[in-house]
């Protein structure tokens, strides 16, 4: 993937011009006003979320009078945060370790050896990314009811994963063609097997593939709202985003809770996003111009 | 064992794990559906087998037929939205100096949020009572521009619109830079020595070759919007009076409010069929009409 830089040289404005600047300024202005627009609700959120009731009733867009910290702390214990942030890494975990680790080992096998089902099992996959993920909504929760795993970790881990496989073996098996075909003759001589390969050679050398496809999972996990709504029922086992949904159904007449537990859930992938942001962005990138 | 047959195991060990889960979980419900759409069946006792009954009765609802053109509204919002939008802030925000990071991380942080919280933090925006949309209106003496954003069935589908927009835009924006990117310096160059500039430039040159781009963002709203159902379900659960209806929420109603798995199965089968259609014509109209220019 391309690194997302070019050369300043061609396209900078040199300013020889007095009103040139005076574009670029107005420009520059427009956009960084257009950006606070962008980030205003999320700020909102955080600005209200230290707020009593009656202030935010009264003026939603000051600055709290008083900032209330018990908010976060009620919310944390009134809402079940703790369970939910709990069940929400978790899952996200185990999806993340078994996607890596399966789309690898897949991507491994298509991209390094030649046999005849190959551009089938390739095609395969490929169709997998047209699937829109609700469509599966009702047959997957017929078919979990009956292998009895509604309600469990795995009614949420194995579909996780199994749509993930396909952009995964897509970046993973792109990247390691580019690998040279020296490798593998290295290792035969080595006399080690294709497991050692893998585990040893292929897997560290495709690092950067991997960081940028467990980015993108870790999002979409983590922030995953239908497959917990259909598939888990047990308050013990909701995950972060359906816990917070019960908020919509009119429970939320309690603004300031609701909003510090809203901005609470916010934090770890506002985190995540600040340390990630590059492989997010690519990974974003090579996973719109699969189609 | 013999090298080959060693290497055969291993290809097959190597599949096996990524096939039996991707078959499982995502190709055998997409055919199951299908089948279930033939039986009337409540979640309990035996399925009745129906025939096309449940699919004629899919064709025939007129609320299904209304779900769908909701989603061709999120397909216009993310075709004349988004991608405009997207393309102007990518045009402007091609260099990398600290300001130009800042602003590109800003625009593009809605998309990393959970579709929960997107959703909940408009429903705020939008509520009629304590709204802060409403509150500004009746603040800059607008107050009779105020609504139930929500509710009001006329204005639903069209409160919907912002936050779609307003948290998608991130992709599409790094989509247009990274081709704006690409393109050669000396294209650049040569265009100033020929007196290309500004606004001339950009209609001559850069959206010429960016054009294939463009396409891939239009064929990637479409299928983006088929995706629509979280936000959707979070602010309105596709009322008021199915007014925000999309197909994937009429499913969700139709199976797990009134259990009708049968019908629900039907209606599954028949997105996938109207999503991969819209896909495989969105490809071709893209495709004649680059060989048309």
């Amino acid at each position: 993937m391309r690194q997302l830089a070019m050369s300043p040289a061609s396209s900078a404005q040199r300013g020889s011009f007095g009103w040139r600047k005076w574009i670029s300024g107005i420009i520059t202005t427009g956009l960084t006003l257009y950006a606070l627009l962008t980030l205003y609700p999320l700020l909102w959120l955080f600005i209200s979320a230290f707020k009593t009731n009656e202030q935010f009733f009264s003026n939603p867009f000051s600055l709290p009078s008083s900032w209330q910290f018990t908010n976060f702390s009620r919310a944390w214990t009134v809402a079940n945060m703790d369970v939910a942030f709990l069940n929400s890494l978790i899952v996200t975990s185990i999806s993340l370790v078994l996607t890596l680790f399966i789309s690898a080992l897949a991507a491994f096998v298509l991209s390094r050896f030649t046999f005849r089902y190959k551009p089938l099992i390739m095609g395969l996959f490929l169709i997998g990314m047209l699937i829109p993920v609700h469509s599966t909504l009702v047959p997957l929760f017929i078919m979990m009811k009956e292998m009895s795993i509604l309600d469990t970790y795995a009614a949420l881990i194995l579909p996780y994963v199994a749509f993930e496989l396909p952009i995964g073996i897509f970046i993973l098996s792109a990247y390691m063609t580019s690998f040279p075909k020296e490798l593998e003759d290295a290792a035969h001589i080595d006399g080690s097997g294709y497991w050692t390969m893998f585990l040893r050679i292929i897997m560290p050398l495709s690092l950067p593939a991997l960081s940028t496809i467990a980015v993108l999972a870790f999002l979409r996990f983590w922030n995953d709202f239908a497959f917990p709504l259909v598939f888990i029922s047990k308050p013990s086992l909701k995950t972060l985003p359906l816990s917070l949904s019960v908020f919509a159904d009119g429970y939320g007449t309690d603004y300031s809770l609701t909003l510090a537990a809203l901005a609470m859930s916010v934090i770890p992938t506002i985190i995540i996003y600040l340390v990630f942001q590059e492989q997010i962005m690519k990974g974003m990138l090579a996973g719109s111009v699969k189609g | 064992m013999t090298t080959a047959a060693r290497a055969r195991a291993f290809i097959l060990i190597g599949l096996l794990p990524a096939l039996l889960l991707y078959l499982i979980f995502v190709v055998v419900p997409v055919i199951w559906s299908s089948y279930y759409g033939f039986f009337s069946w409540k979640g309990i006792g035996e399925p009745k087998y129906i025939g096309l009954g449940n699919y004629v009765e899919v064709l025939r609802d007129p609320i299904f037929w209304n779900s769908f053109k909701n989603n061709l509204y999120i397909v216009a919002y993310s075709i004349f939205g988004q991608v405009p939008i997207a393309l102007v802030l990518a045009i402007l925000l091609t260099r990398n100096s600290w300001i130009q990071k800042f602003l590109r991380a800003s625009i593009f942080m809605p998309m990393v949020l959970s579709s929960v919280v997107i959703g909940l933090i408009w429903g705020y925006i939008y509520h009629p009572q304590i709204g802060i949309l409403n509150f500004l209106l009746d603040s800059v003496g607008l107050s009779s521009w105020k609504a139930g954003w929500l509710s009001d069935p006329k204005v639903a589908m069209f409160s919907i619109g912002p936050p779609i927009i307003w948290s998608n835009i991130g992709p599409y924006l790094i989509l247009f830079i990274a081709a704006l990117q690409n393109i050669p310096g000396e294209v650049n160059d040569a265009a100033k020595m020929d007196g290309a500039e500004g606004f001339r430039k950009l209609m001559r040159i850069t959206l010429p070759i960016i054009w294939g781009t463009i396409k891939v963002a239009v064929i990637l709203c479409i299928s983006g919007s088929l995706k629509a159902f979280d936000l959707i379900f979070i602010m309105t659960r596709g009322g008021p009076a199915n007014s925000t209806e999309l197909l994937a929420t009429y499913m969700y109603n139709n199976t797990f409010n009134i259990f009708r798995y049968g019908y629900g199965s039907a209606v599954s089968t028949s997105i996938v069929i109207l999503s991969l259609l819209l896909i495989l014509g969105s490809q071709l109209l893209m495709n004649r009409n680059k060989n048309a220019l």
